[in-house]
């Protein structure tokens, strides 16, 4: 008797869980509630980290939350999310929508759906000054990424001999760089230039120009959430025509943002990846 | 009702299958080197912590308490990370040529369960009565010999069923080594999930792992103490 108790509210929990994220209107619902959640990272400078003064996070990726937020008219909250925990957040219905350095990829599309790419970087590796001048000076050797990046396995791809470690977050791979653990830490050269930008010593470290990969970016949210992702598209694609999308790239990337600069190589269009519909 | 489709070939067949096998033989590993060398440290950190001698006593007690107290994650976090700032250049170099992730989870599992085990013998051996000591010591037994001949070996016997807790929970605990990079079960699972956006099925894998390695554990030390330590005291 008990047990049937027990199964039955088993089955009605699941239900009202997979109930919550089969009928998803979240733009409408964010509109009702007032409130719009983002996933942001907050240890990854440039794009989601902690501001030291405000305690605040704030970066790229938040500036495009806000605004997003702004264009509907709600209040916008955040919630911290790391590569490995964001999609299921996600999934879960814990948040609204994923902005935290996302690669677009095939297989992560079967899980959820894209906006167009609203930041487009490559991979590429942080070694010590002079060690590394090709790709191939790193075969064999110890690479440190975070888990559940798309990083980790670009460079099992381009790196087949060499051992990848990952660590949680990508401060605890550049440590281990620092100690001489891992050889080269690997990422998105975006996140890699923010890094170095903070890095105390920062002259004894360099990005070759090594490029194992494209990495464009987009926002995430849940498979058929259609008036949402229109919604987010025709927002995104605005700010660029206003130039708001390249203001918010100068704030963190440009000539006066962050420590490490980098040319705004891109424009946020609506073009599909190759293998879009 | 369900979106999720669950598809458990991506774990019983083919190249994640393979991973999670590797996951499991370095699971193995991390727990059998840390349950030997944990059970060793254990004993003589016990049998120091009865001493009459003063400083030895301190040493103990102050090793207990900082390594109990104290999470095993930051343990972990202080072997792999903080040992280098406190070590010379040429120790530093030599084990970032060896596969210290490994060894560096091993020595903070070691330790940290050290003092649980510790104090497990401890109790153990204070449940036999101290007369025994005396006569030990009486007929000739030095302290350390009274304890290897005639007190450690009761008390280990009692101390089984804590000692398995402790077994059981290195072997869990050596899940936390996925954060310094070290490819055991659970950094495996986490890794097909990754690949593959099966979670379910990965966790459900490593979690069957543990379950497996639990019970396996759990009946050895039972087997054991049936089979050779309750003959050896004349038991039932």
């Amino acid at each position: 008797m008990k047990r049937t108790a027990v199964l039955v509210l088993a089955v009605l929990f699941v239900a009202a869980l997979c109930g919550a994220a089969a009928a998803a209107d979240t733009l409408a619902d964010a509109k009702k509630k007032g409130v719009f959640v983002c996933g942001v990272k907050d240890s990854t400078p440039g794009f989601g980290y902690i501001d030291e003064k405000s305690r605040d996070i704030v970066g790229y990726d938040v500036d495009f939350c806000q605004a997003i937020a702004k264009k509907m008219g709600v209040k916008l909250e955040l919630k911290s999310v790391t590569s490995a925990s964001r999609i299921p957040q996600l999934i879960a219905g814990n948040i609204d929508m994923i902005a935290a350095t996302m690669t677009k990829t095939a297989d992560r599309a079967k899980q959820i759906d894209f906006s167009v790419t609203y930041f487009f970087t490559g991979q590429k590796f942080i070694t010590r000054k002079g060690e590394v001048k090709k790709l191939q000076d790193l075969a064999g050797k110890r690479i440190g990424t975070a888990k559940g990046s798309t990083s980790e396995q670009n460079v099992k791809k381009a790196l087949p001999t060499s051992t990848v470690l990952s660590f949680d977050d990508y401060p605890q791979a550049f440590l281990a760089l620092q100690q001489g653990k891992v050889a080269a830490v690997t990422t998105d050269e975006s996140i890699l230039a923010n890094i170095l930008a903070k890095a105390p010593d920062k002259t004894k470290y360099e990005i070759p120009n090594i490029q194992i990969s494209d990495e464009p970016y987009g926002l995430g949210m849940r498979k058929g959430d259609t008036n949402l992702v229109a919604f987010v598209n025709k927002t995104v694609l605005e700010m660029e025509k206003r130039g708001e999308a390249k203001k918010i790239f100068d704030k963190w990337f440009g000539p006066k943002g962050m420590a490490y600069h980098m040319a705004r190589t891109f424009k946020i269009t609506d073009k599909k990846e190759s293998w879009e519909k | 009702m369900f979106s999720y489709q669950f598809d458990w070939s991506v774990v019983t067949s083919g190249q994640y299958f393979e991973w999670l096998v590797s996951g499991l033989k370095i699971t193995l590993e991390l727990s059998v080197w840390s349950i030997i060398f944990s059970f060793l440290l254990g004993l003589i950190i016990a049998v120091m912590r009865m001493s009459n001698v003063r400083p030895i006593l301190w040493f103990s007690h102050a090793y207990l308490e900082f390594f109990r107290n104290t999470p095993l994650l930051v343990q972990i976090f202080f072997w792999y990370f903080g040992s280098y700032q406190i070590l010379p250049k040429a120790i530093n170099d030599w084990l970032n040529s060896v596969n210290f992730e490994f060894a560096a989870a091993v020595i903070a599992l070691t330790i940290y369960t050290s003092a649980f085990i510790a104090e497990d013998i401890r109790s153990g051996v204070r449940s036999i009565p101290k007369e025994q000591m005396e006569a030990a010591r009486s007929s000739g037994f030095s302290y350390l010999r009274s304890m290897r001949y005639i007190i450690l070996p009761q008390a280990v016997r009692l101390t089984i069923p804590p000692l398995i807790n402790q077994f059981l929970n290195v072997t869990k605990n050596s899940s936390l080594a996925m954060t310094i990079g070290v490819a055991e079960i659970t950094y495996q699972a986490r890794q097909v999930e990754s690949y593959t956006f099966k979670g379910f099925e990965s966790f459900t894998a490593a979690t069957l792992v543990y379950l497996g390695l639990s019970l396996v554990i759990a009946g050895l030390m039972t087997l054991y103490n049936r089979r050779v330590l309750s003959p050896m005291m004349g038991g039932k």
